[in-house]
């Protein structure tokens, strides 16, 4: 098994290709961006063979494929152990795409290139292999080392007057989110007495000693708000609307579509698994945070005025269904939750390159300000209808499938009918209310007099990263097959432990306590 | 079965056409229209030759391929093939295949002409998908890509900022009723375990009392779906907004098919209504009927009071599913989209005559330049206000039988005022519009419409007469009444007089009595008279009955507020709260430690033995 693995090379080459650029000087311009282009686009072209050939791989004892393990620090139990399962398939790919994607957009990056480009690459890398590791250390080391460039990008290359404040404020929550979740994963580490950072063998050592539960009760809001901090789980979600709105396009694509989905991602391959009675005792909890982020920021984004913090609130409200799916703990709600996250991953990068490059044309995004712009605009403008349907659940795209699987194996747990009710209210209504909204004041309407003059006349090359995500939207979205036939067994036997351990002996006791327990109560 | 594959070409067939139109010939009008009206003719020939090799009963009902299978969730992508989808088939393509067809001339002069029929062939693929659904989710599917459409099309003028309101309006009522139909769906598939609808009817057969105490409340919410699409009160308000839509748009989708994609469900999932929830069915459907004929009565846009008719029609439809009569219903529905897309179209060809006015008031007197408009239309008149032979007698006229049956006395003295009502406003229509005197020099210089436009009329007006009579109740009854024997042409003929002759007569009366109304009052009129007699009642009908400032007032500003308030919070509150707690106990620690900091060489000693006892007794004491 020891032969490197594909996953080495899709997450290391923009890594590798971020240090050798360093050497090129800084007036190169064609140079590296051809150069970060093309690692960008090898990394996709294997991102997508590695989709394409999972089936095919051999599946390793743990369940993975395409695993490469070299032991690295033995003492503490740290290797480099990578792999994907039908949990962190679809992600790498969207993740590899929308890096890709986020990478050409960067064409409207006119100052400082260079830096940006290696900061680019550093976080595309970086984050590809955290969804990759499957050891705890690279798991949270490499999603640091995307998580940095990202600040940095956005105090750099920000726009608008509040870029500092919002620089402050990004840097300040998902540091600290950041910090939460390394105390629950340090108390992870030393409660399981395993001596490991590997993953699967951690989960295996807690499957034959599970924690007690009120252990687990301690541990799990460390994750809970750790991860959920970095995904904008409500009530903090404040940094991910104001930060996107400042961002450069690609910094914004790449974090809102990619990196947000870390948290989910370690709430789903850490706490599912490892603190399964927690997840239960937590469940009403994380369904009402999950309504907040549906209802709260979905009213709040039909009150802004800036396209961008439209966009960015209504990201915040698509990471409710997302938990909303992971609460249920069923087979159908996390499957749902997976398939969102890729889903919404290709959207918000489509969304926010999108509302880039109308800034680009008009300077501005202010809604009021904006009208009319499908006229002048048709290919952008069409997109962005899309992407809004396509944001408020329209069946053909991705997102539908997602959220109505949600829906769903949110529906089969019968505590969770009222929240469903108020779920769909937020999707179907408000999500509607803000996107049609949106659609009319920028795109319908007449057409103020300074944007006569603008061209929507776009070379091929720039049109690429745009179909490029739409087109992954529509294919998930018409085949979500592709998705779910890898996705299932993995959800399944998640689910499954958590299930038979939900009724476990140990479960006894908090089975009664529960209802007197639970923080925020029914 | 035969011809297997011809359904599944019928419903993809449009959309690889509007793929290929968004994809490719964007920029060529002619080519573009050619390859959607190609399409839904194809659909058409397919279905029929479908039916002639295998009947409408073929010996498969239950076509699909697997789409998404998640543990419990099973959903496919299937084909339901049976008496009612093959008839809904016949009306989307043959209906859809005649207004594609006069869309060509309509639409000949404006610039998005690719864009519309890429749009239209969107909405007929759709259409085709609810038409031909085998489960629910599938249908849910369709019934938003039908939604999308409407709202693409609508808004199809999306410069003018009342076709941009009137498309986010039409898409945000539809979405309220999307809502309770999501929910019904997700409640019965919680409680029956499935989502097709075949195994859902076979389950529940077995055990009726499986839904329990929810069965009215899912059948209900079911209805919720309906209600939007259908535009039944209270959801009605949309529909005369849509009207902002190009005129074959109305036709086809607020007319002959989408609206009517309401009543369609209700019939396919009917055996999931229980007494109660048909009840609630059919006394809304009988109100909806009421109002808007009352609203239309004082509406002067010639497309508006076309679209109050369509939603008092609908009325009509969604009452007679409500009395358990699935055969008038539907047969009602076939009879109206020959007619109110005859009479859709008759007023575009009026509207482009007259340089896109749509003011009844200022036409008059187009008899002699528009003939076959004239006779067209006035054919459709006569067909939607139930005049004998005419096909809307027929079906109207089965639909208060249906009421008298189940001795719903109320709902059919209500039909029967509505069919006096439909006849006046029609009537006033018609003789405002048509004859009198010629009001604006627009009327005087009108001509009639071009043979592509024409053609199409023709043929819809040959439908609307002999619609009642040439069988196609006998079809939908081989399924929903299989042990009714069909009839004779003569039978047909005469069949409301020698079933309940007394139904038919006072449902006749009204409608003569409407006419005559309508003759006294509008024969040579030249402003409306009927303000100065009915007074505030007038002003109500002419404001819709204020629903809009209504809900305006209540809906909309009650989510803005709520809106408005999140938003402050999200802003002063969230932000300013955690990012001052973060920063000000930040800052406090920091000052906390300076404390530490005091420079004194004794407490840093100090501190530091004590540190190491710390750390000893730790060390140590394990």
């Amino acid at each position: 098994m020891n032969n490197i693995s594909i996953l080495t090379y899709i997450a290391g080459i923009p890594i590798f290709v971020a240090l050798l650029l360093l050497l090129v000087p800084s007036n190169y311009r064609v140079i590296f961006r051809a150069v970060s282009v093309l690692a960008a686009f090898v990394s996709m072209i294997l991102a997508v063979g590695m989709f394409c050939h999972f089936n095919q791989a051999q599946v390793d004892s743990e369940g993975f494929r395409f695993v490469q393990d070299v032991p690295w620090v033995g003492s503490l139990g740290i290797s480099y152990h990578v792999g994907v399962d039908g949990i962190n398939v679809g992600l790498i790919l969207m993740g590899a795409i929308v890096a890709f994607a986020a990478t050409l957009c960067s064409w409207e990056i006119k100052n400082r290139e260079k830096e940006f480009y290696i900061l680019l690459l550093l976080m595309s890398g970086g984050i590809l292999g955290a969804f990759a590791s499957l050891d705890l250390f690279f798991f949270y080391f490499l999603h640091e080392l995307a998580l940095v460039p990202t600040f940095i990008m956005i105090g750099v290359w920000g726009r608008g007057e509040r870029k500092n404040y919002a620089t402050f404020q990004i840097t300040l929550y998902l540091s600290i989110g950041a910090l939460i979740a390394l105390l629950g994963l340090i108390a992870l580490y030393l409660q399981s007495g395993a001596n490991t950072f590997d993953i699967p063998k951690l989960i295996d050592v807690i499957k034959a000693n599970p924690l007690p539960v009120n252990v687990q009760n301690f541990i799990f809001p460390f994750l809970l708000f750790g991860f959920g901090i970095l995904v904008s789980l409500w009530p903090f979600h404040s940094w991910a609307p104001l930060g996107y709105g400042v961002a450069p396009a690609p910094t914004a694509m790449l974090h809102s579509g990619v990196l947000k989905k870390f948290g989910l991602y370690g709430l789903i391959r850490l706490a599912v698994p490892l603190l399964p009675q927690a997840m239960h005792h937590w469940m009403m909890a994380i369904a009402w945070l999950a309504i907040g982020n549906i209802l709260y920021n979905g009213w709040v984004a039909m009150r802004q005025r800036d396209l961008n913090l439209l966009i960015g609130n209504s990201s915040v409200a698509h990471m409710g269904f997302i938990f909303l799916g992971i609460a249920s703990l069923n087979l159908i709600g996390l499957s749902g939750a997976v398939l969102i996250m890729v889903a919404h991953g290709f959207l918000a990068a489509l969304s926010f390159a999108l509302s880039g490059f109308i800034y680009q044309k008009t300077g501005t995004l202010e809604i009021s300000e904006l009208g009319g712009l499908c006229r002048k605009l048709p290919f952008v403008g069409t997109l962005l209808l899309m992407a809004a349907m396509a944001g408020c659940g329209l069946p053909g795209f991705a997102n539908f499938v997602g959220e109505v699987t949600v829906f769903f194996g949110v529906w089969s747990v019968p505590a969770l009918h009222f929240i469903v009710t108020l779920a769909l209210w937020g999707g179907l209504i408000i999500g509607a209310v803000y996107m049609t909204r949106a659609i009319r004041n920028v795109l319908h309407g007449p057409l103020p007099s300074e944007f006569a003059q603008i061209s929507g006349s776009t070379s091929l090359w720039r049109k690429i990263p745009y179909a490029l995500l739409l087109a992954s939207l529509l294919l998930f979205g018409c085949v979500p097959s592709l998705l779910t036939d890898k996705i299932n067994p993995d959800a399944a036997r998640l689910t499954a432990s958590a299930q038979t351990r939900k009724t476990g002996p140990t479960l006894v006791a908090m089975a009664q306590a529960a209802p007197l327990k639970s923080p925020l109560g029914n | 079965m035969k011809d297997q594959i011809f359904p599944w070409i019928i419903l993809f067939l449009p959309l690889a056409a509007a793929a290929f139109i968004a994809l490719f010939t964007l920029g060529n009008k002619t080519v573009s229209s050619l390859i959607s009206i190609g399409a839904v003719s194809i659909g058409f020939l397919l279905t029929v030759l479908f039916i002639c090799a295998n009947g409408f009963h073929p010996a498969t009902t239950d076509v699909f391929v697997p789409w998404l299978h998640i543990g419990g969730l099973n959903v496919d992508i299937g084909l339901r093939l049976d008496p009612l989808s093959l008839m809904m088939l016949l009306i989307v393509t043959g209906v859809g295949g005649a207004i594609h067809i006069y869309s060509y001339g309509y639409m000949h002069e404006d610039k998005g002409m690719a864009r519309f029929f890429a749009f239209l062939s969107l909405f007929t693929f759709s259409m085709l998908g609810i038409v031909l659904a085998d489960n629910f989710l599938q249908m849910f599917i369709f019934w938003e890509l039908v939604g999308v459409s409407s709202y693409l099309l609508i808004g199809f003028w999306f410069e003018k900022p009342s076709a941009g309101d009137a498309a986010k309006k039409a898409f945000i009522v539809n979405r309220l009723g999307d809502f309770g139909f999501l929910l019904g769906i997700l409640l019965v598939w919680g409680l029956l375990g499935s989502l097709n609808f075949s195994t859902l009817e076979s389950v529940l057969s077995q055990n009726p009392t499986l839904l329990g105490g929810m069965a009215t409340a899912a059948g209900l919410l079911i209805f919720c779906g309906a209600v939007g699409k259908s535009a039944q009160f209270p959801l009605h308000v949309w529909l005369a907004d849509a009207m902002e839509g190009p005129t074959p748009v109305s036709a086809l989708i607020h007319a002959a098919t989408m609206v009517a994609a309401g009543v369609y469900m209700l019939c396919r999932v009917y055996f999931l209504l229980n007494a109660d929830a048909l009840h609630w069915i059919a006394l809304i459907g009988g109100f909806t009927a009421l109002l808007a004929a009352l609203i239309a009565v004082q509406q002067n846009d010639i497309k508006r009071i076309l679209a109050y008719s369509t939603l008092s029609q609908l009325g009509y439809m969604v009452m007679a599913v409500g009395l358990a009569g699935r055969t008038p219903a539907m047969f009602h529905l076939t009879t109206h989209a020959f007619f109110k897309a005859l009479l859709f179209l008759g007023s575009g060809s009026v509207i482009h005559a007259l340089h896109e006015e749509q003011d009844i008031w200022k036409m008059g007197a187009l008899k002699n330049k528009m003939p076959i408009t004239f006779w067209t239309f006035l054919v459709g008149t006569l067909a939607l206000s139930g005049v004998p032979p005419f096909s809307g007698f027929y079906s109207k006229d089965s639909i208060l039988g249906q009421a008298l049956d189940q001795h719903h006395y109320g709902l059919y003295f209500l039909g029967a005022g509505v069919a006096g009502l439909t006849a006046f406003y029609m009537f006033r229509l018609f003789f405002v519009a048509f004859l009198g005197q010629p009001r604006t020099d627009a009327a005087r210089h009108a001509h009639e419409s071009p043979a592509v436009m024409t053609w199409p009329l023709l043929i819809l007006a040959v439908f609307a007469v002999a619609g009642g009579v040439i069988g196609i109740n006998d079809i939908y009854n081989s399924q929903f009444n299989p042990d009714l024997a069909g009839l004779s042409f003569g039978q047909r003929l005469m069949e409301p007089f020698s079933q309940s002759p007394l139904g038919a007569f006072v449902g006749l009366g009204a409608v003569l009595a409407g006419l005559f109304a309508a003759f006294h009052f509008y024969r040579n009129a030249a402003s409306d008279p009927l303000p100065a007699r009915l007074g505030p009642l007038a002003s109500a009908m002419k404001n819709r009955f204020y629903f809009d400032e209504l809900y305006e007032a209540t809906f909309v500003r009650l989510h803005d507020l709520i809106a408005g308030i999140c938003g402050v919070v999200d802003r002063w509150l969230l932000e300013g709260v955690v990012i001052g707690a973060l920063r000000g106990g930040t800052s406090l620690s920091g000052r906390g430690l300076r404390f530490l900091q005091t420079g004194n060489l004794q407490t840093y000693a100090f501190l530091l033995v004590l540190g190491v006892v710390v750390l000893l007794y730790f060390v140590i004491s394990k």
